[in-house]
Parts: structure tokens; sequence; C-alpha cells
């Protein structure tokens, strides 16, 4: 009969030289990398552990609970050199670490350009002005009466992958395409709420446009034409179910799917309809792309289609030897769906077609994709390829710096390559 | 600050000139003066903040206290603070004192002025005794009857009485109509062609030495950028180079997108704070620092338009669908797709990635 041990207390001398001796036995097996099990079995099973025994923590213990310690690695993170100050910073989300296709709140990549405020509703007011009937006031209750919808969309950065413009520099997933969160989204549709302030005055619909502002000390501010605003634009006050966190605009934002996430007015404060873009800083100055010859493409709002493989990946190395393995990834495409996600090992020779995630979002949001496949140890050049509804087959590097030169900074859609080693652990490279 | 001028405005409260009815509570004022809190300290030993300190503030003469550096306006202005002033320039900042570098909106309800005014008053003992007099219902009995007064005012008035707002006329009806203050408050965008843009002007002279003291610390004193921050001058001619230095000179197309974001974004972390002059003056010193006016000019709602940004014409509409899409639209190759591949570039090379420890 086996001895019981009471977890760590007691155990270590006992364990430990049971572990001596079994590693003379299955020496060969630990060294292939397989966990430390002896010859009667693994400790895992054969010991009482605390948690078998002991009770655990009693409800309420967490009245909102955070993820367990173990996963306290699961985090955004900041690259600090890329900004002056983390107030008018970005962070990115922990791809990597993650699976399906919905971004927790808690680890979705923030941007502020003034800071993350803190705005309660009691003093939250959502003003309609411009060309419309009456200018309207609303009240974060007042929103609340309006139909409303549930969707899922993706929110990505105009300057996702931005830094890899010139060359291969960030060495993981998390910060090569981490500027992206996907999220279901409670909220009423714009066209509702512009309808309740009344059209007519704008009378020809076609060549007007809606400012978007918030309630932050930035104010940043954006135009989008009222076409797309009379589409898709959610004025949006859940997310995941739950309210909006401070870092994503609460209590209220602005979810234009598809389109850069500099667009998605956070602490939304006012929308007007104008017949001219602002032609505000953020859509000048920033959000702007400067091709080859120095002219600057201008209301590029769309995120073209994108993939890449989250594991394995410079953070997610391969940590079984050859056999079995699942290669895993995101894809998106502000056009529409995704229809097909390829994956090439030899850096883009050849491609195989990867499967879906049985779990599909709206249109404009992340599709997860597996290649369920067999490493047979050797090095492999990774790469993912999506294609949208409209056809689009996302670019190489070498494509789109063909178009536009190499002083782009955003709308960097291309190919992404992994160089997996033989010892498992991946790196971000380019490839001819 | 002479007697003589304190008890004259002393006198003024006694003589009942002030024309508001309410009855004053130092108690309501002190919840009405969380909103000057921000800036403004009073109180033993309050030290100025973003705002002068407010103790003794009746018959204080405006722009005089000691280390505090106000507007030429309020410098200028000749006013000595007493009741009936100080609750026309607490309703209006900006139309009482044009100038003025107190961003406040102001306070809509005169019952708030009275209350606020009764606050700061217990800071100032020479006028706290007549102030005593003049509202003797200013008991605890009486505050606790004004308090519950205010609470119900509070809760059905903002709709109806005070923003004098109509009911919204949509298929809903939720929400209620905008009053002019409200979206003058918040509609101070600035158009490519001017629209927005209010009355007045700034020289260069007097923007360089409100850059120098607002703004360079981020920005450098020559608009040069210090460290990570933006850099807003320099950069001609360089859109096409390798490193593109993209400034208000080199790459913005609007001047008026400078006078937004300046007015309504900066400086970072005091937000909202520069009247319209100084905007037009910091304006002016930001194209000068460009070499775009000479060190004379002086920026107006006039001349606005006949400044020409270097690279206004440097911008086209996305153009992805004419020169992207068609060529991407293509059945991809599965087999076969290239010759060989060679790495050409690694991320480890460089090595900024940040460290994974916490």
């Amino acid at each position: 009969m086996l001895k019981m041990f009471r977890g760590s207390e007691s155990a270590p001398d006992v364990s430990r030289r049971r572990f001596l001796t079994t590693s003379l036995v299955s020496g060969a097996a630990l060294a292939a990398g397989s966990s430390t099990v002896r010859a009667e079995g693994d400790p895992a099973i054969l010991e009482l552990k605390d948690w078998a025994s002991f009770t655990g923590d009693g409800v309420d213990a967490s009245p909102y609970g955070l993820p367990i310690d173990f996963e306290s690695d699961v985090v955004r993170r900041n690259v600090e050199w890329l900004t002056a100050d983390t107030i008018s910073s970005i962070n990115f989300t922990p791809i990597h670490a993650l699976d399906g296709t919905i971004t927790p709140q808690g680890c979705a990549f923030e941007r502020h350009h003034s800071g993350a405020i803190e705005l309660p509703k009691e003093e939250y007011r959502l003003m309609i002005n411009g060309l419309v009937d009456q200018p309207l006031v609303f009240t974060y209750d007042d929103l609340e009466r309006f139909p409303r919808e549930n969707h899922v969309y993706f929110c990505e950065c105009a300057a996702n992958t931005g830094m890899e413009w010139a060359g291969a520099q960030l060495n993981g997933v998390q910060f090569t395409h981490g500027m992206i969160h996907n999220m279901e989204y409670s909220g009423v549709p714009l066209r509702i709420l512009l309808q309740e302030a009344g059209l007519s005055a704008a009378s020809d619909l076609s060549n007007k446009w809606v400012f978007f502002e918030g309630a932050d000390a930035s104010s940043n501010g954006r135009t989008i034409p009222l076409e797309k605003a009379l589409d898709d634009v959610l004025v949006a006050f859940k997310a995941n179910g739950e309210a909006l966190r401070k870092e994503h605009g609460y209590p209220v934002r602005i979810v234009v799917p598809g389109w850069e996430g500099n667009l998605w007015i956070k602490w939304l404060r006012r929308i007007e309809v104008t017949d001219a873009p602002v032609e505000s800083r953020e859509e000048t100055s920033k959000y702007t792309d400067t091709l080859e010859d120095g002219t600057s493409r201008k209301w590029t709002w769309v995120m073209d289609a994108k993939s890449v493989i989250t594991s394995p990946s410079p953070q997610m190395p391969i940590k079984h030897g050859p056999g079995p393995m699942v290669i895993s990834g995101l894809a998106w495409s502000g056009h529409g769906r995704i229809t097909r996600v390829d994956v090439s090992k030899d850096g883009g020779i050849s491609w195989e077609t990867a499967r879906l995630g049985t779990t599909q979002g709206d249109s404009k949001a992340l599709t997860r994709f597996y290649l369920d496949t067999t490493w047979d140890g050797e090095e492999m050049l990774l790469q993912a390829r999506a294609i949208d509804e409209t056809g689009y087959v996302q670019p190489t590097k070498d494509q789109l710096r063909e178009v536009r030169g190499l002083n782009s900074i955003y709308h960097n859609n291309c190919i992404q390559t992994w160089h997996v080693k033989k010892d498992g652990t991946a790196e971000n490279v380019e490839v001819s | 600050m002479s007697k003589f001028l304190k008890a004259l405005s002393a006198g003024a409260c006694l003589l009942g000139t002030v024309s508001f009815s309410h009855a004053m509570d130092p108690a309501a004022g002190k919840t009405v003066y969380k909103k000057c809190a921000a800036c403004h300290a009073v109180g033993d030993g309050a030290a100025n903040k973003v705002g002068p300190q407010l103790n003794d503030i009746f018959g204080r003469a405006a722009g005089s206290v000691d280390g505090f550096k106000y507007s030429k306006a309020m410098m200028n202005s000749g006013i000595v603070w007493e009741e009936e002033n100080l609750a026309e320039y607490l309703a209006a900042p900006r139309k009482f004192l044009k100038g003025t570098r107190m961003a406040f909106a102001g306070l809509k309800k005169e019952e708030d002025i009275a209350n606020v005014l009764a606050y700061l008053k217990t800071f100032d003992p020479d006028v706290a005794d007549e102030s005593a007099l003049t509202t003797p219902e200013v008991d605890d009995d009486g505050q606790a009857s004004t308090k519950i007064a205010s609470a119900e005012t509070d809760e059905v008035a903002p709709a109806i009485a005070d923003l004098e707002a109509a009911m919204s006329k949509g298929l809903f009806g939720l929400g209620r109509q905008a009053t002019p203050s409200e979206v003058a408050a918040w509609d101070v965008k600035v158009m490519p062609d001017g629209r927005g843009l209010p009355v007045g002007s700034g020289s260069v002279f007097d923007g360089e030495e409100l850059f120098v003291e607002q703004c360079a610390a981020c920005h450098g004193d020559f608009a040069e950028g210090v460290d990570n921050w933006p850099k807003l001058a320099g950069g001609e001619g360089t859109l096409a180079d390798e490193d593109p230095l993209k400034t208000v000179g080199s790459y913005w197309p609007y001047l008026s997108t400078v006078w937004d974001y300046v007015h309504r974004s900066m400086p970072f972390g005091y937000a909202g704070t520069l009247s319209d002059d100084d905007t037009y003056a910091i304006v002016a010193y930001i194209l000068y620092s460009n070499d775009i006016v000479d060190d004379e000019f002086v920026l107006s709602n006039e001349n606005f338009l006949d400044v020409e940004m270097p690279n206004a014409d440097g911008f086209i509409v996305d153009d992805r669908p004419e020169t992207e899409y068609g060529q991407w639209r293509t059945d991809p190759c599965m087999e076969n797709c290239k010759g060989s591949v060679e790495i050409t570039m690694r991320a480890t090379v460089l090595d900024v990635t940040p460290e994974e420890s916490q």
C-alpha cells in the first residue's frame, strides 16, 4: 500500500529519494523531457495533494475574480521605448497566451492620449449636434432605453505591426500583433440616435460626415463618412457582458467595425453631423500613411485582412518533442468575414489550408484557426495567410513595400514569419 | 489691500446691492467649492495651485497674490474683488474678463454662486462678521433646511427650469434638446475653412513667452522636441527620405488642426486652459519656429486662412482599392510558390524586445 503524504511539508525527503531511484530507471524518458514519472507512477497522481485534502477558498473570497496567480504572466505589456510617457501610450494584448476569439477586458490592449479617466455614469452626457433637426443631450440612462444590439468586433490599432515595417524588430507576437482585441459589444446602433436627432437638416446624406469626440483631456476627435455611421457603428456601453473598463472608455465608447482603432472614440461625449471632415490632429498628422515619394494617404480607415500564428511563436515555444501538435492563430478582416487561412511551414514555398475554429464571430471579428499537424522536429519557417470574403489575400511584406515604400507606419498587414528551431524555440524573422 | 476698499466692499454687501435673493449657505457652498478645489486652495496654509489661493479674497486687488502668474488681462483689469463682481465673474468667467486664464465655464445657478461666496467669506475674517449679519438665517437649522431644498431642486431642475431645454421630438422622445450654451461649451472644433475660429489674435512675440512657459518642457524652446515628445518644427523636405521628420511645418496640411489641437488638448496635463488669444499666439510661434512667418507676425481670425501650410497638397485620399486590392484579390499559390527561402533579418539581432520578467 502506498504511503500518503500531506503535501510539501513532509514530502521532500521521501519524494526526493524516490525521484533519485526512479531517475536511474527512467533516465532516458526524463532526458526526453517527460514529467517526473516514477516507476509506480506519476506523483501528481500518487501523492495526496493539498488541494485534494484541504479545503479551498470560500465564495466571496474574491467578489470580482481575477485570473489565478499561475497565469500572472498573461498580462498587457508596454514597450517603453515607443512613447515618451505611459499617459499617452499603448500596450499590447497577450494574444500569444489566449485561445478562442474573445479577449477578456482585463488584458485587452489600451491606448490613451491623455490617460484613462474616471467618468461616472451620473455625470455622463452625450451630445448630438451639427446638421441635425434638433441638437440633443442624452444621459447614460437614456441610452439604455433605446433598442440595442450585440455584436462581436475586433478593434485593431492602425499601428499594429507598425514597428515591423523596416524589418523584424520585436520578438513576440504580443508586441508585433497585440494592438488588437475582440469583444462582444452591447450598444445602440448610431443610426437610431442620429434619427432621434433628425437628419432632414443634413439633406443629402451621401456627402455628410460625422465627428466623434471624447470627454478626456485629449478630447480626441475623428471624422467618418455619415454613410458608415448609418451602417454598422455602435454606441456601446457593455463589452463581454459587463460595463466597459475605464481604459476602454467607460461608460460609453463608439465602435466602428472593421475600421482602425483610433476611430473608436472612448468616453464618447459628442457626435456632430458635419458637411466636411474636421481634419483633426489624429486624422492629419497621425494615422496618415506616407508613401515612397513623400505624399501621404489619408482617410485610410479600413483594416485589411490579416492573420498571425500565435502558437508556436517566440513567447510560446514548442515544449514537446516531435509528434502531434497544434499550430494556432488569429485572422481578421475589416472587409467582412474570414473565409480561409493557409499555413506554410517552409516560409511560403508551400501552403496547407487550416481549420477555422468552430465558433465564428460576426463579420469584422477575430477568427481562430488551427492546423492540426505533426512536427518532425526540424526547423520551420511558419507563416499564416488570411483570405476574406472579398477574395483579398493577405500580402507579404515585400508586396506592401513595393506599393508603399518603407516609410509607412500604419496598416502593416503583412504575412508574419516565425523561425521555429529544432529546440522548439521561435524567433521573429524576415525571409526572402 | 487698503482697509478702505475692504470696508467699501463689506458695505456694498450690507447695503444689499447684490442682486441675488437666495439665502447664502456656507455649508452648501463648501460642496459647490469642490468644483473650484482642483485649482484653488483655501484655508490654513493654502498655497497657489493652478489658480491663486483664495484666502482673504474680498477686497483683494485682482492679480495681486504673490507668486502667482496671472494673465495680462487679470493683471491689468483694475478689479478689486467684492461680492458683486465675483458673482458676475463666477457666472461667466471669460465673458466677464476676456483673456482670463481661468478655464472654468462658470456656475450657472445664482444659488451656487451665493453659497460659494458665503463659503469663501468664512476664510476672510474682515467680512465674515458682516456676512453673518446679512444672512442671519445661517445657523445650524437654517443650513439643514437650505440643504434639503437645494437637493430637491437638483433632482428636478436640470432638464426643465435651469436648462430651458425641450424634450426630444424624435421617434423615441428620449433625451432633451441641447441648449445653445451647452453646444457652445462642447463644440469648439475648428474646421479647415476657418469655421469655428473665435475672434482674437496673438503675436509670435507673446507666443514665444507662452510657449517657453507652457509647452517647452516637452516640445523644446524652439519646438524642436524633447526626448520622445513630438517635434513641432523642422523636417522640411524630408517626407520622401528614409526617416521623414513629420512636424507642423513639414507635414500638417491645415493650420486649423494646429489651432484646434492646441486649444482643446494642450498643454498636456492641463488641457482646455488656454485662452483664445493665447492659442493664437502659441500657434503663431509654432509657425515662426517653422519659418512659415516672420517674427513680427500676428495671427488672428482675420488672416488665419492666408497662412500657407507647406505640405497642404501632400495628401491623397486612400487609394488602396485602386493600387492594392485589385492585384491582391487573386487565387493564391499553394505549391512551389518560390524556389528557395532565406532568412534576411532576425529580431533578436536588434534586441529591443522587453524582458519577460515583470
